[in-house]
This record gives structure tokens, C-alpha cells and sequence, in this order.
């Protein structure tokens, strides 16, 4: 295709929208530095974000701000912010409150103050604040399939390993646990630990360092409660390292 | 389901003024950003939130799955800013982009639509980009020509717009939801397109 007939997608192909055939087009367009199709692309680009920027405007929580300048550690990791309104800490808080209930709900009647006290279970918890807010950490999201499929978040860090946050995601069931992996790019998969859900929300942290440039995907499959040395069912939880 | 951009003259003449209150200081931003200064993070979320929760709102609909996604957009921004242009930039156009490419892709993978998708969105927020468009794109001038150049699309046009932009479809794929004959969504958004450039044409990007 030519430059000018490329230009009628400029603006769909920069919104992700342009048709396959149209997209390898315009790659190889750039791809041999064509200067009709770069300038176009830009211009292209300030239409769209000039359209997106005529959106009715809406009002966002005023917590919102708090959590997400939390989230990148503004406020120092501990527990003021993670009794701030911080939904982040809340989510990692209550699943994890949900998982104690889970495996120890004969002693945890008054889980929460427990919980709040105990060094262990605040030093698990501090590590899951922690990798939120350090400034390396990557998110990669994940949550594709049929109805209601797991979503949540996978953060990668090179020192302190992997965090994933799943919800939407269902007891294991008797016998049974999470199992995750870690899949370098074309390799196998490397057992990454066992977790449970609470009914509705898994955590889990692989800790450690990890090759950033080497991993591909980090997947989660259902496994027998001991765990497998290589996955046995299909994944459910897919996501890709970017 | 609404289809169509709703677009109240005040809600325009707002954004419009947004956009001039927020024009300058781009460079010492991303510098800032750049050097890790959370409060750099905190200006831009001053400056952009609100339209980043509204773009992403009027995407998915949900009050908190937009606090999610607009969340996962300024940690992006936090963890990307290093590879910006710190010279040229225009933070306010990747900014938004990556806020609607999050919006988008969640839509897409809770849809089951392919994941390829993701990875087109991520390589189309290549900040390079970006930074060759300098300051002016959100202009004042820009915004009022584009807010009048939107009140002369047909509905169908209107409609093609919207989703591609709000529901990230293709043309082959809003041919089938709108159940019309490829070249008609073609014409249309063609046209759509030519008509909002032309209109801008002559307001210089800086
Ligand atoms: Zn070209």
C-alpha cells in the first residue's frame, strides 16, 4: 500500500484498531523510516488523544489519589497507610485475612487483632506493600476467557521475585491448591509455589530474584494440594511479562 | 446502550479550559518523573486524573474497576517515564493514551477477544511517539476546532467514532455490530476521520 492510502488509518491504526493487513502495512512503513507515515502517525496521535480528551468529564473518588501515590510509595510502607483508604492495601489485607480464616479458623474467632499483631503475618504482609511501591516493580494484568474469569495483577521485580493478586478466583477445593509457574521465554515451566483462595481472591509471592529479560509468562494451574513438578491441567491465570 | 459521545457544550468548554490551565511545564515534569520525585507523580495525577477516570469510566462503565485501571495507568506512567522524551514532550498525549490502551485491553481480554491486542496497545504507546507532538496538541485553539468539527458528524459517523475509540473495535468488527456491509463502516469512518483532520488542519502542532 502506498503512503496515501495509508493515511486513512493513521488514526485507527494508532488506536490499535486497524485491520491486520493493514497493520503489517503500516509496520513495514515505519519500519523502513518512511517520513510521510511517521508524520502522519504523530499528527494521527494528537487527533486521537484531542478526541479523547472531549469525554464527559466524570468525578473520581478523592481516595483515589491517596491510593494511587500509595501504590508507588509516597507514603512509606507500613501499617498508617495501610489503614489509609487504600484499596490496594485493602484487598492484599482482606485476602490475606481471608486466607488466615481459611487454614486456622479454629483459633482465629478475632482474626483481624490477631492478625495486627502478629510479626510473621505483618512481615508477609509488608512484602506484598513493599513490591507495590518499589519504583521497579512492573504490572502486568491478566483476566481473559469466559465468563467471570480470574483478574487481578502479577507485579514482577528483579530482587524481590513475583506478586500475584488474583480475584474472581474460586476455592482449589479438597485436596487440591494453586500452583504457580514461572515460564522463561522458551523454556518450561518452573514450579513457583502453592497457594489457596479464599472463595473469591488468591495472593501469592514468589520470593527472590528473577531474570527479567528471560521470563515469558507467569501462569497459574490447579494441581494436587502437594503440589506437581510440572503442570498437569490447563492454565487459568496467563500473564504475559511485557 | 449509548453509543453515541455525549458531549453537553459545558462539559466541552470545561475540558477546554482544563487543557489551557494545564499547558505549561511539561518538560520540568517529566525531568521530575525521570528522577523518581513522587511529587512529580502526584502533579500529573492534579493534572490528567480527572481525565483519565473519565475516559477510562466512559470505557468500562464501572466506577471501581475505573479506580483499578486508573491506578494501573499512573503506576505505568511511574514505572515507563524514564524512556520519555524529556525535551519535546507532550506527557499530557501518552498520559491519555495509555489510560484509554488500559481501558481497552481490559474490555478486550474480559471479552475473550484476542490477546494480540495487548500487545499492539503497548507497542502503539511507544513514548517516541509522543514526544515528537510537543505541548500544543491539547490547545485550546485545537480543542475548540475539534469540539465544532464533532458537531457536524452525521450520528453514524458519531457512532463509528465511539467505537473505535471508546470500544476499541475494527472495522470489520463494527461492521458486525452494527450488522452493515464492510465498505458502509468504511465510508463512514473515513469520512469521519477526513472531516475532524480537516477541520484541524492549519491549527499547528508546536
Ligand atoms: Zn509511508
Amino acid at each position: 500500500m502506498t503512503c496515501a492510502e495509508l493515511s486513512d488509518i493513521y488514526e485507527l491504526y494508532a488506536l490499535g484498531v486497524a485491520e491486520d493487513d493493514e497493520k503489517i502495512e503500516m509496520e513495514a512503513h515505519i519500519a523502513r523510516g518512511c517520513e510521510t507515515c511517521r508524520l502522519g502517525l504523530a499528527d494521527a496521535t494528537a487527533l486521537n488523544v484531542g478526541i479523547l480528551n472531549l469525554v464527559e468529564i466524570e468525578s473520581p473518588p478523592s481516595r483515589l489519589k491517596r491510593r494511587v501515590l500509595a501504590s508507588i510509595g509516597v507514603e512509606k510502607p507500613g501499617w498508617g497507610w495501610v489503614w489509609a483508604l487504600s484499596a490496594a492495601g485493602l484487598l492484599i489485607l482482606s485476602l490475606w485475612l481471608g486466607l488466615q480464616e481459611r487454614t486456622r479458623t479454629n483459633e482465629l474467632a478475632d482474626a483481624r487483632n490477631q492478625l495486627m499483631n502478629t510479626q510473621g503475618q505483618r512481615d508477609r504482609l509488608n512484602q506484598a506493600l513493599q513490591f507495590l511501591s518499589d519504583p521497579q516493580t512492573q504490572p502486568a494484568s491478566f483476566g481473559r476467557g469466559t465468563n467471570a474469569p480470574p483478574r487481578g495483577y502479577v507485579f514482577l521485580h528483579p530482587q524481590m521475585g513475583v506478586l500475584l493478586i488474583a480475584s474472581n478466583l474460586p476455592a482449589a477445593g479438597a485436596g487440591k491448591a494453586y500452583e504457580m509457574w514461572v515460564i522463561p521465554k522458551g523454556g518450561t515451566p518452573r514450579p513457583a509455589g502453592l497457594f489457596q483462595s479464599d472463595g473469591r481472591r488468591g495472593l501469592h509471592i514468589l520470593s527472590g530474584p528473577i531474570d527479567m529479560a528471560a521470563l515469558g509468562t507467569i501462569a497459574v494451574t490447579l494441581e494436587p494440594e502437594a503440589g506437581s513438578a510440572a503442570p498437569t491441567s490447563t492454565p487459568i491465570i496467563v500473564a504475559s511479562a511485557s | 446502550m449509548t453509543l453515541f459521545l455525549k458531549m453537553s457544550l459545558a462539559s466541552l468548554a470545561f475540558a477546554a479550559l482544563q487543557v489551557v490551565m494545564r499547558a505549561a511545564g511539561d518538560s520540568t515534569l517529566i525531568r521530575r518523573l525521570q528522577e523518581r520525585d513522587p511529587k512529580a507523580l502526584s502533579e500529573v495525577y492534579d493534572r490528567y486524573g480527572r481525565l483519565v477516570y473519565s475516559i477510562i469510566y466512559r470505557i468500562v462503565r464501572n466506577p471501581s474497576l475505573a479506580e483499578d485501571l486508573v491506578q494501573e495507568t499512573f503506576l505505568r506512567i511511574w514505572s515507563r517515564a524514564a524512556s520519555f522524551d524529556a525535551e519535546k514532550g507532550a506527557i499530557g498525549t501518552w498520559v491519555l493514551t495509555v489510560a484509554r490502551n488500559r481501558a481497552i485491553d481490559h474490555v478486550r481480554s474480559t471479552d475473550g477477544r484476542l490477546q494480540a491486542g495487548a500487545m499492539d496497545l503497548d507497542r502503539l504507546e511507544n513514548t517516541s511517539l509522543f514526544a515528537q507532538l510537543g505541548t500544543d496538541a491539547l490547545s485550546l485553539d485545537r480543542m475548540r476546532r475539534l469540539q465544532e468539527a464533532f458537531q457536524k458528524l452525521t450520528p453514524t459517523q458519531r457512532q463509528v467514532i465511539d467505537l473505535a475509540y471508546y470500544e476499541g473495535l475494527s472495522q470489520t468488527e463494527m461492521a458486525e455490530r452494527l450488522k452493515q456491509p464492510l465498505g458502509t463502516v468504511k465510508t463512514w469512518t473515513r469520512s469521519a476521520l477526513k472531516l475532524l483532520r480537516d477541520e484541524l488542519a492549519g491549527v499547528a502542532i508546536a
